[in-house]
């Protein structure tokens, strides 16, 4: 028993002396610290040295290189956590879908339907109209937004639309308007038309991908 | 342990996580000024021009090697007292598809250049 105690008060004893010396003699720890600043690209030293740092108090100066210190050891812990976390942000943006085992869409996109939904609209609209800019302006928006409804109404499942309207003034200036799409010719398609009166010419696309 | 799976599964193609605007607007305002730069209207060759701008855009988008599929539309108008508009609505998954516009223009002509892109869900 008393052995027992004696080897605790020795061990005891050892403690208080390391911290004492640590306390009477802060300036040994320093090189450490410069060399810290000098290794800090390199995080496993790094952490390494800074483990040993913390386990002492001591004078003001060193405690601000500490804290220093501390702050580069954080941003290198950070970035081993980004990696999972980031993984989580990409599975929940991307919403995950079961397989259907579809391989193609099940109803088609009514091409020549849309053709006759985008002459109503585009001849119902511009009839009587003179170009004037202020109008127009607002018209190819409204144009767009109830072309958009009237082939969302045909209810076509999986499908996205892109409805792009153009209305310009006719004068002897020459224009000419292309578009290419890379896509799955099987299951993808367009729909155009062009309408004309005395002042004006509109033309409005409409593209039909379909959700893969 | 089901979204590390499923994160490995989609790791090897590139997931759409939102569309990259301005690389594409990058891509697309290079090749207009590679072929139309430095050049006046010309109704001959306005075909040409169209179509090699559409082209050469659509194959450096996809040497971005993402997953997905792609419409490019061009208009080249001749500078004149003239009035154009142009309006685009699209029904899509806001979160991963995207759309990009370039507008261009010189002495004589201006030229307006949209990119939608559609993503693939793999």
């Amino acid at each position: 028993m008393v052995e027992k105690a004696s080897v605790l008060y020795l061990g005891l004893c050892c403690i208080n002396y390391f911290l004492i010396s640590l306390l009477l003699f802060p300036k040994s720890l320093f090189p450490q610290v410069m060399m810290m600043s000098d290794i800090a690209k390199d995080p496993v030293a790094h952490s390494r040295k800074k483990r040993g740092s913390v386990s002492s108090l001591s004078s003001h100066e060193f405690q601000r290189r500490e804290i220093h210190g501390r702050t580069k050891d954080s941003m290198s812990t950070v970035s081993y956590m980004d990696e999972p976390s980031q993984r989580d942000d990409v599975s929940r943006l991307t919403v995950q879908m079961e397989n259907t085992y579809q391989l193609g869409p099940p109803k088609h996109f009514p091409v020549v339907t849309v053709n006759h939904i985008l002459k109503d609209v585009l001849t119902n609209y511009l009839q009587e109209e003179e170009y004037e800019p202020e109008l127009c302006r607002q018209m190819t928006k409204t144009i767009t937004e109830v072309i958009k409804a009237q082939v969302k109404d045909l209810v076509i499942p999986r499908y996205k639309f892109i409805v792009i309207v153009h209305i310009g003034q006719l004068n002897t200036q020459s224009i000419l308007i292309a578009s290419r799409c890379l896509w799955d010719p099987k299951s993808d398609a367009f729909s155009s038309y062009v309408f004309r009166n005395a002042s004006l010419f509109a033309l409005a696309n409409v593209y039909a991908v379909y959700l893969e | 342990m089901r979204s590390l799976l499923r994160a490995w599964v989609a790791l090897p193609f590139s997931l759409p996580v939102g569309f990259n605007a301005e690389e594409a607007h990058n891509i697309v305002k290079d090749c207009v000024d590679g072929v139309l730069g430095g050049e006046d209207y010309n109704h001959n060759n306005i075909n040409q021009w169209t179509a090699s701008i559409v082209e050469q855009s659509l194959t450096h988008l996809v040497k971005l090697g993402k997953a997905y599929k792609y419409i490019v539309t061009c208009a080249v108008v001749q500078k004149s007292a003239y009035g154009f508009h142009t309006a685009s609505s699209c029904f899509w998954d806001t979160t991963a598809d995207g759309t990009c516009t370039v507008r261009w223009e010189n002495r004589t002509m201006n030229c307006v250049v949209n990119v939608f892109a559609i993503a693939i869900v793999l």
